[in-house]
């Protein structure tokens, strides 16, 4: 295989029935901005001429989507979109492990974010969010008590170094104020 | 002439002072470590730093940043050779033959090539960008609304055209990038677009935020579905570059320094980009093409070289044009204005002496980086073994923190966050983030200069297709256009190919 012709992950196309959703979405957001922006005041009788107006260049744009996606859409149709088994090259079947991991680790920073920042001082909720992280991927079924009793030591010193270090230097070196 | 070299002098003497040297050493270390460690990138850490030096004088801010954007891109070249995972997009090419040159028995080698390589790469650029700013920023001079209107359209279309994948994805990518830069308050009757009543969003989409949710948190994302990383390579013989690499392979590393430089110019493309089109030349041209991607000495540093002369490459437009030619140029750009520098063809009427304390940066900086190239060797393999389970939760509260602190604004999180989301899923769904980045970026100068213009013109559309520039420009975004469509350029191609001869043999 030729390795200058290899094609980088987001080179490798997606499935058409992938391209048919997106332009769908697309073509429904770009829509919305449009019709959103067409609704927009024009200022004539501030003498405002159409070139000013606040919707015009959102509009175009909302516009330009909207041929954009239809031209996406056309191509996945064209692709066999529609079509029952529409796989292209880079279709993989998701892996449950991996498809977990990523919901853990966006649901743990979704919870430091919205449930433990502006509720204490920033350098704990940081402490116990990298400890939490931490703990739950060191996490292994099976793994005896004194080990898994260190890991979690590990992590809760991890977190704390991390909190503590963020508010030294960010704080008190390069007077940057946290959250 | 000697005015300038005077001004240059001036510049390097303002940095040799112990306080900005610590700067410039803790900066290029971090820079290398952000770079070799697979997850984290350039982007990123330019962005995360652009808040840690918010309080700094602005040239020891842009100094710090231009040390980790410089050691950043010569980070990645580490982890590609020592775990065949470049630990930054601009660092794949150089798995192709580093890691094989490793396997070999050979890291330190390629090590060295690479560090040569990276050096000389960016003293090229740095070359090209003193000649060629102060030529660009004299014409640029003369632009009015009508061109800067161009340069923008022309920037998020070739970013769509060129940034690698479906182009067709890109021109969407760039144009919701324009979107989002469309929505707070716009310029002339302060209506609110977009806002639905929330204060927060009347103030607009934060542009660092935004950048540190697409390059930092989705980058999260990703590293945490990747599987643990494992050094294969624990003997390493000598680093030290050997003088004759660098002189067998002298027009490898002038062509790949050019090419790095171009594709730095244009805008979006990236070090990635320059990394993989030098190497795709080198092996074009070499007599040895059989060893590219079996640990060719040649190919790896055209990669490295290339990629390195497209640092200083992407800083030419924003200096000239404020038009960033890369990602972490876009963050670097961000951070000129919130340092009150106003980049482009302004920049070397109001603060002449900036462009050489730029010049000044960047040797510093690539010095620097070669020093570190020499020392930074087993402990950097310690810190690349670092489990990302540790790793990146401390880079998410970086990156919470990083996009808090310029406006104090907890609205700001909540924009990271769905940038965090937009960046991985989009993806996910095969779309390059070049272009949004870039609408983002240049939404406000196109409106401004569109609307502008517009009043200039009374309405008249004639003027911006008329003028000589815009008319070149307005050419090479059509062209740029119609060569994505599936099936021109084979044609044209075809046009120029010439017939095969009977006998000829592939």
């Amino acid at each position: 295989m030729d390795n200058t012709e290899e094609l980088l992950p987001h080179e490798q196309p997606a499935p058409p029935r992938t391209d048919l959703w997106i332009a769908s979405v697309f073509f429904i957001f770009g829509a919305t901005a449009a019709w959103l922006a067409l609704a927009m005041p024009r200022y004539a009788d501030q003498k405002g001429e159409i070139y000013t107006a606040p919707g015009l260049v959102p509009g175009f744009y909302g516009i330009v989507i909207v041929l954009l996606s239809i031209w996406l859409g056309v191509r996945a149709i064209r692709q066999g979109a529609l079509h029952a088994r529409a796989e292209g090259p880079s279709a993989t079947k998701p892996h449950d492990s991996v498809d977990l991991k990523l919901a853990i680790a966006a649901g743990l920073g979704l919870l430091f974010i919205v449930g433990l920042l502006g509720r204490m001082p920033f350098w704990l909720s940081s402490a116990i969010f990298v400890a939490a992280f931490t703990s739950t991927f060191e996490w292994q079924s099976g793994q005896p008590w004194p080990l898994r009793a260190r890991r979690i030591g590990e992590a809760m010193l991890l977190g704390l170094t991390t909190g503590v270090c963020v508010m030294l230097v960010f704080e008190k070196v390069f007077y940057v104020r946290l959250p | 002439m000697l005015d300038s070299l005077g001004q240059l002098g001036s510049a390097f003497a303002g940095f040799m002072n112990p306080h900005t040297l610590f700067n410039v050493i803790w900066a290029t270390f971090l820079g290398i470590v952000i770079g070799a460690l697979p997850g984290l990138t350039a982007t990123m850490g330019v962005a995360l730093l652009t808040t840690l030096t918010f309080s700094m004088p602005h040239n020891e801010a842009i100094m710090v940043l231009i040390c980790i954007y410089v050691g950043a891109i010569y980070g990645g070249s580490r982890s590609a050779i020592l775990l065949n995972i470049p630990g930054t997009p601009a660092s794949a090419a150089s798995t192709l033959d580093g890691y094989p040159l490793a396997r070999k028995g050979m890291a330190g080698r390629a090590m060295g090539i690479s560090t040569s390589g990276s050096w000389l790469g960016t003293l090229f650029g740095i070359l090209c960008l003193a000649l060629l700013t102060p030529v660009l920023s004299e014409f640029a001079l003369r632009f009015q609304s009508f061109e800067f209107f161009w340069i923008a359209v022309f920037g998020v279309v070739v970013a769509g055209t060129l940034a690698g994948g479906d182009p067709l994805k890109g021109y969407l990518a760039g144009f919701f990038g324009l979107w989002i830069a469309t929505i707070g308050q716009e310029p002339y009757y302060n209506y609110q677009r977009y806002a639905f009543g929330f204060t927060d969003l009347a103030g607009g989409i934060g542009l660092l935020p935004a950048l540190v949710g697409a390059y930092g948190v989705a980058e999260v994302l990703q590293a945490m579905r990747g599987p643990a990383v494992k050094a294969v390579v624990n003997k390493i013989d000598s680093i030290v570059p050997r003088i004759e690499d660098v002189l067998k392979y002298w027009r490898t590393i002038f062509r790949s320094g050019a090419i790095g430089v171009w594709i730095g110019i244009l805008p979006g493309l990236g070090e990635d980009a320059a990394a993989w089109s030098s190497y795709a030349a080198a092996r074009r041209a070499s007599k040895e093409k059989d060893q590219f991607g079996k640990g060719s000495i040649e190919g790896l540093m055209a990669a490295e070289t290339g990629e390195a002369a497209s640092v200083p490459g992407a800083i030419i437009p924003v200096l000239t044009l404020a038009l960033p030619g890369s990602a972490p140029a876009a963050v670097l750009m961000a951070a000129m204005m919130i340092h009150g520098l106003n980049p482009g063809p302004n920049l070397m009427l109001e603060s002449p002496q900036f462009f050489y304390q730029i010049i000044a940066m960047l040797v510093i900086a690539d010095m620097s980086k070669l020093i570190f190239g020499f020392i930074l060797v087993r402990p950097l393999i310690k810190i690349l073994l670092v489990p990302r389970e540790r790793l990146m939760p401390v880079v998410f509260v970086l990156c919470v923190v990083g996009s808090f602190a310029i406006t104090s604004r907890v609205f700001d999180i909540y924009v990271m966050l769905v940038f965090g989301l937009i960046g991985f899923v989009m993806r996910e769904l095969k779309f390059n983030m070049a272009p949004l980045i870039l609408g983002l970026v240049l939404g406000d100068l196109l409106e401004k200069n569109l609307t502008r213009g517009l009043v200039l013109s009374d309405g008249s559309l004639l003027p911006f297709f008329t003028r000589p520039v815009c008319a070149v420009l307005a050419a090479l975004t059509i062209v740029s256009i119609v060569w994505s469509i599936p099936g021109v350029s084979e044609r044209v191609r075809s046009l120029f190919r010439r017939p095969a001869a009977a006998g000829d043999k592939h």
